[in-house]
């Protein structure tokens, strides 16, 4: 499994798919800062200014680490940072859980309040439950896999040709 | 590892610290030091002074969608749903302009529908105080709800 995941290729395609999901992620949340700033406080996990400032630093701390993610410098630091948020969102959710609170917009990735039942995502794709705590462990593997296994050196030494 | 350390740290920080500028320059940007759902205008009012209001006879509203409502509210609280706001107004209208103090109310925390209703009904010349942090609030403080009715 570290073969797998120290393969340049392999390390390649999840620091773009990380990357790009959290640029992704950030860019509804850096437009609307007072619109995420409801849904932090929504999750009831900090106070009405501590959710502020995590509604107008977080977004910017994802964009950044994102971007270096898919460029591919420091990205083993970038990792762990975009690691260490999925820890903090993890234990947020599961407090939100295990107190029966009703997110009905995480804010993860859109702001839109409300949408008919037919939209899309549907709301058990939005809220605060078990997706996305599963999505957020794989995501956090990814994570893990890109700070801690060193990619695999692409180059390899050709047999050399006996008597050379 | 301490390089590794460092740079994961600065990333973390100039992250924040573009965030905190953008909010200070953007003009996008809001308040830190309030709640991002009260805007000027807004009267709040703690869960004790609100009790003091109710026991003197203030009407109380309640800005939940009405299933809510249904199932439990503040004692002797109307329906007034942001979510249905014209027709229930339309109803209550008459008691409202007669009432000695209006209070509004909804689940708390990022519930904004209180703060709503009572920007309307200032619109509408009622002055009304906000419940601050709602029922959680109210509870906290000692407070219970009365069962609503089963219609």
């Amino acid at each position: 499994m570290t073969g797998l995941l120290a393969n340049p290729r392999v390390q390649a395609a999840l620091r773009l798919i990380l990357g790009g999901f959290f640029v992704y992620a950030s860019l509804d949340k850096i437009a609307s800062p007072a619109a995420f700033a409801k849904i932090v406080y929504q999750w009831q996990v900090t106070g009405p200014v501590a959710s502020n400032l995590v509604a107008v630093t977080l977004p910017w701390i994802e964009l950044l680490a994102g971007l270096l993610l898919v460029a591919g410098a420091w990205r083993h630091e970038a990792a762990a940072v975009i690691g260490a948020l999925l820890v903090v969102f993890l234990l947020a959710a599961a407090s939100v859980m295990a107190r029966g609170l009703d997110v009905e917009n995480c804010g993860c990735v859109s702001l839109a309040r409300t949408a008919a039942a037919s939209a899309w995502p549907p709301a058990w794709m939005k809220g605060v439950g078990w997706f996305l705590v599963a999505r957020n462990l794989v995501l956090l593997g990814a994570a893990a896999a890109l700070t801690f296994v060193p990619p695999r050196c692409a180059t390899a030494t050709p047999p050399s040709a006996p008597g050379a | 590892m301490a390089a590794r350390v460092v740079r994961t740290l600065v990333i973390a920080l100039a992250g924040a610290a573009v965030g905190l500028l953008w909010n200070a320059l953007s003009g996008r940007g809001f308040a830190l030091g309030q709640s991002v759902l009260v805007q000027a205008g807004d009267e709040l009012v703690e869960a004790p002074a609100a009790k003091a209001l109710l026991d003197r006879g203030a009407l109380f509203l309640d800005a939940r969608p009405r299933d809510f409502w249904k199932v439990s509210r503040i004692k002797g609280a109307l329906s007034l749903p942001e979510d249905d706001f014209d027709r229930a107004f339309a109803d209550l209208e008459p008691r409202l302009r007669r009432a000695g103090g209006v209070v509004v109310y909804c689940s708390g925390y990022g519930c904004e529908a209180s703060h709503v209703v009572a920007r309307r009904l200032r619109e509408r010349g009622i002055l009304a105080a906000i419940l601050d942090e709602g029922i959680p609030a109210w509870q906290d403080a000692g407070y219970v709800l009365e069962p609503g009715s089963p219609r």
